[in-house]
C-alpha cells in the first residue's frame, strides 16, 4: 500500500549498519552494548551490499559496536565503494592510528565520525569507562585529517555536556572537523537504564535547543546538525525536509549484525531480514513501518500546531518509554 | 559546443517507480510539473527534480552539449522546439549557477 513516503522513495536513502555489537568500550549511554546476535560471514555481507546497490540505497553508515572490531571492514568498504555506495562510519577512535587512517582513506570512506562526549578529557574518559579514550579520539581525528579523510564529530547530548556544548564545537573547530552532530539522547539499551542520571528534563531540552539553534545560525565555519524532530516547533528552526517527523523508516533503516532490519538502531522491532525476505515487501508493506509513517496525534499532540512538522517527535523515544509510537515524545516541553 | 556534467559531490538517484507513475499521469493529460522523480542530496540537503528536470540531469553525463540535450528531449516530450530550447537553457543556467552542473 503506497503512503506519502513510499510514493516518492522506493527504498531508504541510508542504511545505518551495525556490523557487530562487539566493542572495545563500555559506555554509559550505549544503545547496543547489552545486545548480542550472530554475525554474518563476509560473503553474506557482500551479498547484502549487492542488494542495497540493486535497491538504489545511496549511503551506508557503519556503526556499532565498534566497526573496526571486524577485521573485514576494509574489504567490505572497498567492495561497497567499488559498487558506487557512499560509505561512512562512526567510531570511538581508539583503533585509528596513522596506518588505519590511511587504510580508511584508501578504502574510499566518504567520512569518518568520531564520538566525543565532552571537551574535558577526564569527563569523556569517565563516561566512556576508558582512561585515555579522549586523547585517542582526538588523535584519531588528527590521523584522519592528515590522511585526507573528511571527519565529523558525534556528541550525544546528556547531563554531562549540555551546558558546555560550545566547548565541543570549539574542539571540533580546533581539530578542523567538517561537521558536528549533536545527537539527542535516546532512551534505549544502557541509555534507558541510565536515563535518570543522563537525560535532561523536557524544559532543559527546550533551553538547550533554543541556544543551540541560535549558535547554529551564527556559525559559518562549522556545520552543526541535530536529528531531533521535536525541535520543529521552535523559532529558528527552518530546515526543509522532504519528510516530516522522525526520518527513521522513511529516509533510513537500520541493519543488525545478522541482517535483521529495524526502523532505526533505537527501536528494537525487527521488520524482517535482508537475506531471507523480499526487501520491497518489507519496505512497502511492513506494518511497523506503515505505523511509523502514518502516526496519529495523541495526548497533547492533538491540539499542537506543530504536529504536521513534528509528528509527535522522536518515535523511538515514545516507544521506549510508553511502548506506543503515537505517544508524544517524552522530551517534548509543550 | 561544450558538454555538461554533474557535480560529482552530488549524490542522486532516479525514483524509477515514481517516474513511471508520473509518465502515466502525463500521458493522461495531468500537470506533473511539481512532481519529483529524481532525488539529489546536495551538502546533506535533499532536493527533487521533476520529470523534465530529472531527464536533463540524467543526460548531463559529460558526453552531451546543450544542443544534444534538446535533441534528446524533443524525442521524449511533445513540446514546440523553441519553447523546449528556452526551458532547457533556463534550467541548465539555474543549475550552473548553483554549481550543480558544470561545463566539462
Ligand atoms: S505536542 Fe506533540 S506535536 Fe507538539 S511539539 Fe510536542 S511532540 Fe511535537
Amino acid at each position: 500500500m503506497p503512503d506519502a513516503v513510499t510514493e516518492l522513495f522506493s527504498a531508504p536513502l541510508t542504511f545505518n549498519w551495525t556490523l557487530s555489537f562487539r566493542c572495545n568500550f563500555s559506555c554509559s549511554h550505549c544503545y547496543s552494548r547489552d545486545e548480542s546476535v550472530d554475525e554474518l560471514a563476509t560473503a553474506d555481507i557482500l551479498r547484502i551490499v549487492d542488494i542495497l546497490v540493486e535497491k538504489q540505497v545511496l549511503f551506508i553508515n557503519f556503526g556499532g559496536g565498534e566497526p573496526l572490531i571486524r577485521d573485514d571492514l576494509f574489504e567490505i568498504a572497498d567492495y561497497a565503494v567499488g559498487k558506487g555506495l557512499n560509505v561512512s562510519m562512526n567510531s570511538n577512535g581508539w583503533l585509528i592510528d596513522a596506518a588505519v587512517a590511511k587504510r580508511l582513506r584508501a578504502s574510499g570512506f566518504h567520512s569518518v565520525g568520531i564520538s566525543i562526549d565532552s571537551a574535558e578529557p577526564a569527563r569523556h574518559d569517565d563516561f566512556r569507562n576508558r582512561p585515555g579514550s579522549f586523547d585517542r579520539a582526538v588523535a584519531a581525528l588528527e590521523h584522519l585529517r592528515k590522511a585526507g579523510v573528511r571527519t565529523t564529530m558525534s556528541s550525544v547530548i546528556s547531563r554531562i555536556n549540555y551546558c558546555n556544548f560550545r566547548d565541543l564545537l570549539d574542539l571540533a573547530r580546533d581539530r578542523r572537523v567538517a561537521q558536528v552532530y549533536l545527537h539527542n539522547f535516546k532512551c534505549s539499551g544502557r541509555g534507558f537504564k541510565n536515563r535518570q542520571d543522563l537525560d535532561l528534563s523536557a524544559e532543559e531540552w527546550k533551553a538547550f535547543y533554543l541556544e543551540a539553534l541560535q549558535v547554529k545560525q551564527q556559525t559559518g565555519d562549522l556545520l552543526i546538525s541535530f536529528d531531533d524532530p521535536v525541535i520543529s516547533s521552535l523559532p529558528g528552526y527552518d530546515e526543509k525536509s522532504l519528510v516530516n517527523g522522525s526520518s527513521c523508516g522513511k529516509l533510513s533503516l537500520h541493519m543488525r549484525p545478522n541482517g535483521d532490519i529495524t526502523p532505526c538502531g533505537f527501536i528494537p522491532l525487527v521488520i524482517g531480514n535482508i537475506l531471507r525476505d523480499d526487501f520491497e515487501t518489507l519496505w512497502y508493506d511492513s506494518p511497523i513501518l506503515q505505523k511509523m509513517r502514518n502516526k496519529e496525534a495523541s495526548g497533547k499532540c492533538v491540539e499542537c500546531g506543530a504536529f504536521e512538522k513534528c509528528l509527535g517527535g522522536c518515535t523511538a523515544r515514545a516507544f521506549a518509554v510508553y511502548g506506543d509510537f503515537n505517544q508524544p515524545d517524552p522530551h517534548c516541553w509543550k | 559546443m561544450k558538454n555538461l556534467s554533474r557535480n560529482p559531490d552530488i549524490v542522486w538517484r532516479v525514483e524509477k517507480r515514481r517516474e513511471a507513475e508520473i509518465i502515466k499521469a502525463l500521458d493522461a493529460g495531468e500537470d506533473v510539473s511539481d512532481k519529483g522523480s529524481v532525488i539529489l542530496i546536495v551538502s546533506g540537503m535533499m532536493h527533487q527534480l521533476n520529470l523534465v528536470g530529472g531527464r536533463i540531469w540524467t543526460l548531463c553525463d559529460g558526453q552531451r552539449s546543450l544542443d544534444d540535450l534538446v535533441e534528446a528531449l524533443s524525442g521524449e516530450f511533445e513540446v514546440e522546439r523553441g519553447e523546449l530550447t528556452g526551458d532547457v537553457e533556463a534550467f541548465v543556467d539555474d543549475l550552473l549557477k548553483r554549481g550543480w552542473l558544470k561545463y566539462a
